[in-house]
């Protein structure tokens, strides 16, 4: 029980660590220590050690002095002011003779994350740029980024930031990566490192040198690089060209990546590109590192989705084996289904037959899905196999099987006729909700073309006490009136039935009010009852459904080799969305109301999010971002609707207000840095109805007021006063987190 | 960039933790939280960066359903796992970081441990802890990948620890030399004896055949490992009968083309060591390097035609009645009769409910598993050119459950001593201008070895 008695530990741990005899056998007194991390690894709370811990790092043995230091890096934060005493002993390594302890010294110093620590670091980490062993260079120049990490809100050392973009020329390759990735951080606000002609040119001639982590690294930050012409755009294509065969697959995916921005305005080398990495994707796939092949595959459907046949040749090589993965399997799965072509489409729904027995039900629905996927193209051959699929009357396999069928007789009318003679019968083997869905949809919808519908639906009604899904109750009730409408002698009496359950005796809300609402419809009169439910299909659904259309490569290139093919964009987009809420939901506080209501609006009202209590009428678009040129065009041509003076005072950090803006849906166009004076900032908002709204914040040097300028190119007063109050509670918040 | 990286054993308890960025959880804003309570679990080292471990443990290790993807995403916060045996390593990352990139990297972690302790088990990373939070420290700062390779750390961080105060000043600067030279795998001054070379040819051949022996797909992977043991800076060159450089030579001498040109191979493509000069290969397609010391992977190849299958397997499945299956396997070997195949290991499953199995077997050894549902047939060697066979007759329960049997792949695994791709490897030159050794000095060693990846025969 490692987590219980830690205080027992503790106590015995401080013993044996004060114990001279211990401290004067080496072995012992590491063994001690070990101990110690080994409980903190574990997840026991150490740092009741701490004192005895920073004594036992003056040694001359470096394997304790680097467990020790491992251990202060844990716990300084808890322990400031213990800390403190540590830093004399890390200073006096800092000038050690042996590279390695200078470089542990000062790699352990930038990552004690206290207060204060600053102060002690800046000199030694200075010293470690200009150190002759590249081994300290290396720590010290990630030592920069670590200390801008300590105080993210101080400004950036200008002289420091020269010094890292003179060290890009450093002779040690790594040296020159940790540059990079350091200044990326340092400068983070400014929008990072800045990649120029001299520093691009100088980079890719030393791409040979570096290893595949520093290779990756560096192919990422080209891709901001601009080349100036056509003629140096080839010349560094050329130059990249090797990377294309790296014996690293996230160099090629990297290099390939970086092709593809770079062309962006030459789609056939980009097609050709695809061409020739082909080879080391399709390499990747069949890999037998598991988790590389996944990737890759994440990839390979990224490409189909420009390029429907640009793997189809291949298509042998994404049949499943029996003892790969199950993510490796579906993916592959998913790529089978969109290669497909008049060619091998044989050959491909022979082998995901095949999978639809396979003993993991969760594979073989995936195979059932890609097949309805196949049968919106090939549907007639795709719609015999399930058809023949539902004899084998497994429930995992039919309920699949249904909800297939549902979608295809949307997309694809043509096959209703088929779909209908096969239905009957499978209602035994379905006892899931979205299987019992679709199944009833489909009775209700075609119910006039099966002849047993109304005895299938009959069935579901009496045993409606039992379901225990509101969703296919809901379902019931619905084809049930559809039915009705076809078929309304063998109906009536079921329906009455029904209604009367639903109203009388159902618990759950929603099935209830249905149940009244086609109830009072019912009364309203047969007309009316057709004229909503058969209404010409407009569910914002089909837009799903349908095939999406092939989409231009530059749409997915800056995705490419990140995690969004890996998640999906879909996912991605909520995952990153959270993200952004995450990081400006701490810095305001719970009273203001509408920052509360940032972080806490669940991913999927995305509608509602705009309708902010302060806000009234007004609907401001999120990511209408304007172009700088467009803004300052409309700027100049407007006149001022609406100026105001709101009370400022003091210092304040800018992201701080962007990020409050953004959450109200108000782009920041441009601002100056903290503590410029004059400071001023130019804001952009759009509401549903396409008004604009351009706002500039202006503090002057000397008066304590803050004074916005609003201008609108429609002129609509009411639009225009909820604006301001959101403006307002917006700079409000900010400047109650300041006092 | 790697926010942190974990390592749990099966139970989903941590052996190794070790946070780089405070975005995965931010200890510092937590201190708050466990200066005010007991030992108790929320309080307990860094809050969220538990957290975020035990999400791991519950979302993925203990998790019901099967793995649906090596990248998860819990709490927004990106795990990156791999398995080796039944030790999980996880790298975690806040990140829109390349996938392929973190991967690659836990493949490097898991190659470096297993070049200082062997195999990853649980408790090998119990008894070496020390060491591997040494080598965290030292291949990731900050979240970024520094130095990784093997040979230079193995300079540094030595197993027993302490040689760094036993160094002469001497060695401590070749040391630095090393880790901060520009050629980062190779270290002036080396020096033996006797130079020596070891090549071996790895080939891992995959194979998927339907009922009906044909062949769906099949492919080799190989890899060319080189063990050096050679004085100085020497500058080698290797070559192997690549279609595309027999065809180029062979312009010149019109008979060679057809006597060579059977022996040739299409290779589908090919990556190289970091030490390949990358741009002669792609001119003149030629393999040239200075090699590191010790023991490395020269290239990774595949290729997908003319692919010598060392077995084939015929099965014969026959369903008698509803309690009785009958399988009949001959297994054939194709290759010189002189050659011996060795382990030779063929997996034939068995449904769910059998109740007993009799079997039949020439050659080795064949036992019915319960455990796993199989009849596991074992033969130690076998020459080429032969044939062996089992027959089993199954016993079934009968059952009431409808599912039919799915009817997995027979599968099979071997070796063999020779590159079912037919790479070959013609020549390995050796110059060193500087020290005065030739070519014709050097020891060389090469051995082919053909292993079955995934080989699978439906029935």
């Amino acid at each position: 029980m490692p987590y219980l008695g830690s205080e027992d530990v503790v106590k015995e741990l401080k013993k044996a660590l004060c114990n001279p005899h211990i401290q004067a056998d080496r072995l012992r007194y590491r063994n001690v220590i070990q101990r110690v991390i080994r409980y903190m690894t574990q997840g026991l709370d150490m740092s009741g050690v701490f004192m005895e811990m920073v004594k036992a790092s003056a040694t001359v043995d470096i394997v304790q002095k680097k467990l020790v230091y491992l251990y202060m890096c844990t716990y300084a934060p808890l322990k400031p002011d213990l800390a403190l005493l540590a830093i004399n002993t890390l200073c006096k390594d800092c000038s050690d003779p042996n590279p390695m302890v200078r470089g542990l010294a000062l790699r352990s110093m930038c990552s004690l994350r206290m207060p204060g620590v600053q102060e002690y670091i800046q000199q030694p980490i200075l010293n470690g740029l200009r150190d002759k062993a590249s081994y300290v260079r290396r720590v010290a120049v990630l030592g920069c980024a670590k200390m801008h990490n300590l105080h993210g809100d101080s400004e950036v050392d200008g002289a420091l930031v020269n010094e890292l973009y003179s060290l890009l020329r450093d002779q040690d390759p790594i040296v020159v990566v940790n540059c990079l990735r350091s200044l990326e951080e340092i400068l983070k606000l400014e929008g990072g490192v800045v990649i120029n002609k001299p520093i691009a040119h100088h980079l890719l001639n030393r791409m040979s040198k570096l290893d595949q982590w520093g290779q990756a690294e560096v192919l990422n930050f080209l891709l901001r690089y601009q080349p100036r012409s056509e003629e140096e755009l080839f010349d560094i294509l050329n130059l990249l060209d090797s990377f294309l065969k790296s014996s690293s697959p996230g160099v090629v995916m990297g290099a390939t990546k970086l092709f593809l921005i770079l062309a962006k305005k030459f789609p056939h080398v980009q097609t050709d590109v695809l061409v020739r990495v082909k080879g080391p994707l399709l390499a990747a796939c069949s890999s037998e590192s598991r988790e590389l092949c996944f990737v890759a595959l994440c990839h390979v459907r990224q490409i189909l989705h420009s390029l429907p046949g640009h793997f189809s040749s291949h298509y042998k090589k994404f049949f499943c084996s029996y003892s790969e993965p199950h993510y490796i399997k579906l993916q592959k799965v998913e790529v089978l289904c969109e290669l497909v072509n008049d060619e091998n489409v044989q050959q491909v729904l022979e082998e995901l037959r095949g999978y639809c027995t396979d003993v993991s039900a969760d594979f073989a629905q995936a195979a059932i899905f890609a097949i309805g996927g196949i049968a919106r193209t090939y549907t007639d051959q795709c719609v015999q196999i399930l058809t023949e699929l539902l004899g084998l009357r497994q429930e995992h396999i039919t309920t699949v099987v249904v909800q297939t069928f549902r979608d295809l007789v949307w997309l694809c009318p043509q096959c209703t006729e088929a779909v209908c003679q096969a239905l009957p019968g499978c209602e035994e083997n379905i006892q899931d909700s979205e299987g019992k869905q679709a199944l009833i949809w489909l009775l209700g919808v075609h119910g006039e073309r099966i002849p047993n519908a109304p005895y299938v639906l009959e069935d579901f009604v009496e045993n409606v006490k039992s379901e225990t899904f509101p969703a296919v109750k809901m379902e019931l009730l619905t084809a049930l009136l559809r039915l009705f409408l076809s078929r309304p002698a063998e109906c009536q009496d079921m329906l009455g039935r029904l209604l009367y359950y639903c109203i009388e005796e159902e618990k759950d809300m929603a099935v209830r009010d249905r149940g009244l609402f086609y109830y009072r419809l019912l009364l309203v009169g047969i007309d009316e009852v057709k004229r909503i439910l058969c209404s010409p299909k407009s569910d914002p659904t089909l837009g799903l459904l349908e095939d999406p259309a092939e989409r231009p490569v530059n749409s997915w290139a800056s995705d490419f080799n990140t995690l969004v093919p890996v998640y999906g964009k879909a996912h991605w987009a909520t995952i990153s969305k959270c993200q952004g809420a995450e990081r400006c939901g701490p810095e305001l506080p719970k009273t203001s109301s509408f920052a509360a209501s940032g972080p806490l609006i669940p991913e999927d009202n995305k509608e509602r999010e705009q309708e902010l209590p302060d806000s009234g009428a007004l609907m401001l678009v999120p990511n209408r971002q304007l172009t700088a040129d467009y803004f300052e065009k409309t700027w100049l041509s407007l006149k001022v609707a609406h100026q105001q003076v709101l009370p400022w005072r003091g210092e304040f950090h800018p992201d701080t207000l962007q990020m409050a803006l953004q959450v109200v849906n108000i782009q920041t166009i441009a601002m100056s840095r903290a503590g410029t004076r004059p400071w001023k900032a130019y804001l952009s908002a759009q509401d549903d109805t396409g008004c604009l709204f351009l706002t500039e914040l202006l503090l002057e040097p000397e008066n304590s007021e803050m004074q916005i300028s609003v201008k609108q190119n429609e002129a609509r007063t009411e639009t225009l006063n909820s604006f301001i109050s959101v403006l307002e509670t917006v700079i409000g918040t900010i400047e109650e987190i300041k006092s | 960039m790697i926010g942190g990286l974990f390592i749990y054993n099966h139970k989903g308890e941590v052996l190794i933790s070790r946070v780089y960025r405070d975005d995965i959880g931010s200890q510092a804003a937590d201190s708050a939280v466990f200066s005010s309570s007991g030992p108790f679990l929320g309080e307990r080292l860094g809050g969220s960066v538990r957290n975020a471990v035990d999400a791991f443990r519950v979302n993925v290790i203990h998790a019901r359903q099967q793995v649906r993807s090596p990248v998860t995403n819990i709490a927004r916060t990106s795990f990156f796992h791999v398995k080796r045996s039944n030790i999980w390593l996880a790298a975690v990352t806040k990140q829109n970081v390349n996938a392929a990139m973190v991967f690659e990297f836990l493949y490097k972690m898991c190659d470096v441990m297993a070049a200082y302790f062997g195999k990853i088990s649980e408790e090998n990373i119990k008894n070496n802890f020390v060491l591997i939070y040494e080598l965290l420290d030292e291949i990731l700062d900050f979240g970024y990948p520094q130095n990784s390779e093997t040979g230079a750390l193995k300079t540094f961080i030595t197993q027993q620890g302490i040689k760094s105060q036993h160094q002469t000043k001497e060695e401590q600067s070749q040391i630095t030399s090393q880790v901060t030279g520009q050629i980062g795998w190779r270290r002036e001054g080396i020096k033996y004896r006797r130079n020596e070379l070891f090549l071996d040819v790895l080939e891992s051949v995959n194979l998927l055949m339907s009922p009906q022996g044909q062949v769906l797909s099949a492919h080799v992977s190989g890899r060319v490992v080189m063990k050096s043991y050679l004085s100085g800076m020497p500058e080698c060159k290797f070559g192997m009968n690549d279609k595309i450089v027999i065809e180029k030579q062979g312009k010149g001498t019109a008979d060679e083309t057809s006597k060579s040109g059977k022996q040739s191979i299409a290779i589908d493509d090919c990556t190289f060591h970091q030490c390949v000069r990358l741009s002669k290969f792609d001119s003149e397609r030629s393999i040239s390097f200075i090699p590191p010391d010790g023991e490395f992977e020269l290239m990774r190849y595949r290729t997908t035609k003319d692919i010598i299958l060392p077995f084939r397997v015929i099965p014969l499945v026959r369903e008698v009645g509803r309690t009785k299956l009958e399988v009949k396997v001959v297994i054939k070997s194709n290759f010189k009769p002189s050659l011996l195949a060795q382990k030779i290991e063929v997996r034939i499953p068995t449904p769910l409910n059998t109740s007993g199995v009799q079997v039949i077997c020439m050659k080795g050894k064949a036992k019915y598993k319960a455990s796993e549902n199989a009849i596991v047939w074992k033969i130690k060697r076998m020459a080429g050119m032969k044939e062996s066979q089992i027959s089993a007759e199954i016993e079934l329960l009968p059952t009431n459950d409808k599912k039919k049997w799915a009817r997995p792949p027979i599968s099979m695994n071997f070796e063999v001593p020779f590159a079912p791709s037919g790479l070959k490897v013609r020549y390995l030159k050796v110059f060193e201008p500087k020290l005065n050794y030739s070519d014709h000095d050097v020891i060389k060693w090469v051995r082919y070895i053909g292993r079955s990846g995934i080989y699978e025969t439906r029935c």
